[in-house]
């Protein structure tokens, strides 16, 4: 079983006895609550289920895994830049052409009346703008992309 | 005394005036947008209006909607909560033009301390020592002409500012035009104008207020100072009282500028007075909160003032119950927010799936959210302040993070971890906290120290839940629930 998590690919294979499993010395009792036993101790665990994300608090913890399907690609195309939140375009920095270093802010965008700059990841040439100044933009919506 | 009240405000602090409405006796009444309609507060009020409209401006915004709403249903008052309307001096005299009472200071206060320029020429003649700065009447170039003589690090405040929107610091000359650029175009957008002003950044200093309290009966009091220095992109995360940098000295130094602060303006209500008290134990006003503050429970677990009480017996004409007053262990709140503090805290959105909120001994949770509500980006991402009491510092700290580690939010992110590794932090145990503490802590931003062991166990149980289908399907144990036992039935009359 593959999961993303922190950006990063983890495989599992828990031994499964029943409803209980283990992985590394712990072992999960499942039933309507989840119990974590480790090294004696017990910790109770919640989890539920977003789309393809499970989360997770365990231990004053919240993590997130996202399920990867089977045969999907190791590969991350993350070049173009997307909208973190719903939000308007205030101001865009850059133009089509355009060179820019990892770091650089691109575009600005308010959003919950808060003012959040859009910063390039990498090195490279901006490729496409796909939205002017006074745009309304969706959570997700792919920004501009560089090449 | 008041009999109806409505209450203009959403979230988290309706919930708390209204519950404060009902323990006095004042029949609330909440208004909201249709996006709100059957959250929290419009459940906790004895009536609920929706406003017609869509935005905020339509809305929360809209002045003549909510007083004509207020006499349409015989309310006799208004009460502003914070953020919103609580500091519009134009709004304050409308409700009172339309006859009812506005459940805080009069207008003519909230004009003298919510422009900051104007304040600080009046503190200036009160004798409440300022920071040193220039106020200057806006524009770009004025801005740029200043600020040489004011000096580096400087800070850019929006004139009518508050709650960290349109403020910037500047560390360098070359970043001061596009910095006074982007303060300018914040505060055009949060306060409809555009000037700022240009004070000294005073570095490694605190944040630390003082609560008064203010009656028509000409009586003013402080009730200790609540330390806030804690703070990301300017807004308070984790607050505290008392503060460990001040001795009983300056605390009554302090509350004696915080006295004759709200007296310089005839101030009446609960009001807020914020210093900046730099590492040699000067302090300068920074600015009054006209209304309720956010970290109110603070002061009101180590002082035992219900201060929302304390502000409608006020407004009612009453004067204020408390007597004389002494603090007692100490409090700490934290500030729930929706965000991601490994990505600059940047605001998100999500559903509530699960919020289970912690409970036992000194734990109190002021929110407006339950478990299944979305959080959208309509409204500002706090989501619940999580506030204890103790005995001792070391102890108010150990119970946060005890309260923290049972606190279960998923489905939306969060900066619980965040707040949760503030408390073990050595700065924060030994009380070192200072307004620029985050950016000294984790210069290149904050992100979660994650042991490998929780990792794994993390991973095992997204496994197994995924294997096992968690959370599918509701389980009923067994047939009893489904069928009722006659034990059961008798079980309940059991003691």
């Amino acid at each position: 079983m593959e999961f993303k998590t922190a950006g990063n690919r983890v495989e599992i294979e828990p031994q499964r006895d029943g409803s209980t499993f283990v992985h590394k010395g712990m072992t999960l009792h499942m039933g309507d609550e989840l119990w974590l036993e480790i090294s004696g101790r017990k910790h109770k665990a919640t989890a539920t289920k977003v789309g393809d994300v499970w989360w997770v608090h365990i231990l004053g913890h919240t993590l997130q895994f996202e399920m990867v399907e089977p045969g999907a690609t190791g590969a991350d195309n993350d070049s173009g830049l997307t909208a973190p939140m719903p939000g308007k375009i205030l101001d865009v920095l850059v133009s089509e052409g355009q060179s820019v270093s990892s770091g650089d802010a691109l575009m600005i965008m308010e959003a919950m009346k808060m003012e959040h700059k859009i910063v390039s990841g990498q090195d490279g040439v901006i490729e496409s703008i796909f939205f002017n100044t006074g745009d309304q933009v969706e959570q997700g919506t792919v920004l501009l992309s560089i090449k | 005394m008041l009999k109806r009240t409505l209450v203009a405000n959403r979230g988290e602090i309706a919930c708390r005036i209204l519950r404060a409405c009902k323990e006095a006796g004042i029949e609330g009444i909440a208004i909201h947008a249709a996006n709100d309609a059957g959250t929290l507060f419009t459940e906790l009020a004895d009536l609920a209006i929706q406003l017609e409209g869509e935005d905020l401006r339509e809305t929360y915004l809209n002045q003549k909607q909510i007083i004509d709403i207020a006499i349409a249903n015989d309310c006799d008052s208004i009460h502003p909560g914070f953020g919103f309307l609580s500091e519009r001096a134009d709004f304050a005299q409308a409700v009172m033009d339309a006859g009812l009472i506005w459940v805080g200071p009069s207008p003519e206060a909230i004009t003298k301390m919510g422009d900051k320029m104007t304040a600080r020429i009046t503190m200036k003649a009160a004798g409440v020592p300022v920071i040193p700065g220039v106020e200057v009447d806006g524009g770009l170039e004025e801005v740029l002409a200043v600020a040489p003589s004011v000096g580096y690090p400087l800070l850019l405040k929006a004139t009518a500012g508050g709650g960290g929107k349109g403020m910037r610091a500047v560390h360098d000359e070359a970043d001061l035009e596009s910095e006074a650029k982007a303060a300018m175009r914040e505060a055009l957008n949060a306060f409809g104008d555009d000037r700022v002003y240009v004070e000294r950044l005073l570095t490694g200093s605190r944040h630390i207020e003082i609560q008064i309290l203010a009656d028509k009966f000409g009586r003013t009091i402080h009730l200790g100072e609540r330390e806030c220095s804690v703070q990301r992109r300017h807004q308070k995360v984790f607050e505290e009282s008392p503060s460990v940098a001040l001795d009983a000295e300056l605390r009554e130094a302090m509350g004696e500028a915080a006295c004759a602060a709200a007296a310089a303006v005839d101030y009446e209500g609960a009001g807020t007075v914020e210093f900046l008290v730099t590492p040699k134990g000067e302090f300068f006003f920074l600015e009054m909160n006209t209304r309720i503050q956010v970290e109110h429970p603070v002061t009101e677990m180590v002082t035992g003032v219900d201060l929302v009480r304390e502000q409608l017996r006020i407004a009612g004409g009453k004067p204020m119950s408390c007597g004389s007053l002494s603090m007692r262990g100490h409090a700490i709140e934290v500030r729930l927010y929706a965000e991601d503090p490994s990505n600059n805290f940047l605001p998100a959105i999500g559903q509530l799936k699960r919020f289970v909120a912690p409970t036992g001994p000194g734990v109190r949770l002021d929110t407006g959210v339950r478990e299944g509500d979305a959080v959208t980006p309509n409204y500002d991402p706090m989501l619940a302040k999580l506030i204890v009491w103790a005995p001792s510092r070391e102890e108010a700290l150990q119970r946060m993070g005890r309260a923290l580690d049972e606190f279960v939010v998923l489905g939306c992110t969060t900066n619980l971890r965040f707040l949760r590794e503030l408390c073990d932090h050595p700065d924060v145990v030994d009380g070192w906290t200072t307004t620029d503490m985050i950016e000294r802590l984790w210069p290149d931003g904050w992100n979660p120290n994650i042991e490998p062991l929780i990792d794994d166990a993390g991973l095992l149980i997204a496994a197994a839940c995924q294997s096992s289908n968690h959370g599918r399907t509701i389980s009923t144990g067994s047939g009893f629930s489904q069928t009722p036992s006659p034990f059961f039935t008798i079980n309940r009359r059991l003691p």
